[in-house]
């Protein structure tokens, strides 16, 4: 029977770092799964990372898997008013087909074995010294074979099973599930050094449209939709209905769907010699629904530990739960206080958004910053104070 | 579940309270023993492509 220190399950952006930095820390023998026949695809994301997060990482200048550096980010209000928000070194669009094999590759360089085709069906706990084991059923190409794994980092996204084969909690509820349709668009016109963002319930209740462009005159044109605030349109009707307004001539060349979990980290993320990471524990901003970083930070943060509670001679819950403890600190905590930004921005119509796109315009571009526009979004809507207070303390203190 | 119409994208099984829908290689499978019919998979599918079979109407 095949035994591993450290089974990965998934490699994208978690799944990728946690088998990294687990080998690098020294876990022994790490291995890494993917169900996909090509680390990277088919790609179920609008691709678009912070540069700050990115660069913790990865040097992006020049770099093949970047798609398109991004200089700014344009706001759009429900009556289509642009508000021009962050000029600079804002973040990039990915070509993710690329990007994470060369995240798996530097797994590999680490001292991972990887091996793509592969799934996991199931697993079962056996105790023992130092923890236990799992014994993980893994299909792949030569057929079923279990392997003994001392840790399972659960990196297998937002359909994860793992977690719920461990008994940990990780449904999702309509309310916090958006559900996003994306076309690879030609033949329009937009900045190409510009991200859109248009906000609305009439636009996409409990979410938003974006424009992120992958070339000059080519760009990722998706919606997100929590389909229990709509109007019964699935959002693959949603997005062929904003196409339709806003880019009558597009040529569509790809579709994409997929669901963005836009609630908190699952409460427990960790279980006797097992932690989940990424997408998989709803590691996601909940107000931007970005995920890539968040899950290459998961990532980091739960090889360590994966490494270190091996070395210890102890995987146990008990140990394993200063992963846990640390990402709370690191983003789980902000994230549930965008979580509630975000609950309060839901509860506002699009005449709130219009109204406030105009009044951010009346500031000069080069004071517009964020911390101006929530200003003048509390000068006009005092309910929002006392979340933004919130926020700004976990933020800035 | 009309595989003609699913994109295999997952979204449906993390709401599926008893986890009666499967990711196979020949694309999502609802398990119609352990399916209780409460629907909260239909309306958020991007595509779609799930509806209530006869049998639990």
């Amino acid at each position: 029977m095949r035994t591993a220190d450290v089974l990965v399950v998934g490699a994208g952006p978690a799944g990728c770092v946690a088998a990294s930095e687990a080998a690098a820390a020294g876990a022994g023998d790490v291995l890494l799964i993917e169900r996909d026949r090509a680390i990277g695809s088919p790609v179920r994301c609008a691709e678009g990372v912070g540069s700050a997060g990115l660069r913790e990482f990865l040097d992006p200048n020049g770099a093949p898997w970047v798609s398109r550096r991004i200089t700014r980010v344009i706001f759009i209000a429900p009556d289509d008013t642009q508000v021009q928000l962050a000029e600079g070194d804002v973040g990039y669009v990915l070509d993710r087909t690329r990007f994470e094999p060369l995240l798996a590759e530097r797994a590999a360089r680490s001292g991972a074995t990887i091996r793509i085709s592969t799934e996991a069906v199931g697993l079962e706990r056996a105790d023992g010294p130092g923890g236990g084991h799992w014994r993980v059923r893994l299909r792949g190409p030569g057929g079923e074979e279990t392997v003994t794994a001392r840790v399972v980092i659960g990196a297998d996204g937002v359909e994860t099973m793992v977690g719920r084969w461990a008994g940990l909690e990780t449904r999702v509820a309509a309310r916090d599930m958006e559900s996003c349709a994306q076309y690879v668009v030609g033949n329009i016109e937009f900045d190409p050094d510009a991200i859109y963002l248009h906000f609305g319930p009439g636009v996409a209740p409990g979410g938003y449209a974006w424009i992120f462009p992958k070339g000059v005159g080519v760009a990722n044109v998706g919606i997100g939709v929590v389909t229990l605030r709509g109007d019964g349109r699935t959002v693959r009707q949603y997005l062929d209905d904003y196409v339709a307004r806003h880019f009558p001539h597009a040529t569509v060349t790809g579709l994409t769907v997929g669901g963005v979990i836009s609630g908190v980290t699952v409460k427990r993320t960790v279980t006797d010699g097992l932690l989940l990471a990424g997408d998989a524990a709803h590691m996601i901003n909940p107000l931007s629904g970005g995920g890539i970083i968040n899950a290459m930070k998961a990532g980091r943060l739960a090889g360590r530990h994966a490494a270190r509670a091996i070395g210890e001679g102890d995987t146990s819950a008990r140990n394993l739960q200063a992963y846990h403890d640390e990402w709370m600190k690191l983003l789980g905590d902000s994230h549930a206080m965008y979580y509630k930004l975000k609950e309060a921005i839901n509860k506002y119509d699009d005449d709130f958004f219009n109204r406030l796109a105009r009044t951010v315009n009346r500031i000069p571009l080069e004071k517009r910053t964020l911390g101006r526009v929530v200003s003048s979004a509390l000068v006009h809507h005092p309910s929002l104070v006392p979340i933004a207070a919130q926020l700004f303390v976990q933020e800035f203190v | 579940m009309d595989n003609d119409v699913c994109d295999a994208c997952g979204l449906c099984m993390p709401l599926c309270p008893p986890a009666a829908i499967h990711m196979t290689r020949r694309g999502l499978v609802v398990d119609a023993v352990t399916c209780t019919g409460c629907e909260k998979c239909i309306a958020p599918c991007p595509v779609g492509a799930l509806a209530m079979a006869d049998a639990h109407r």
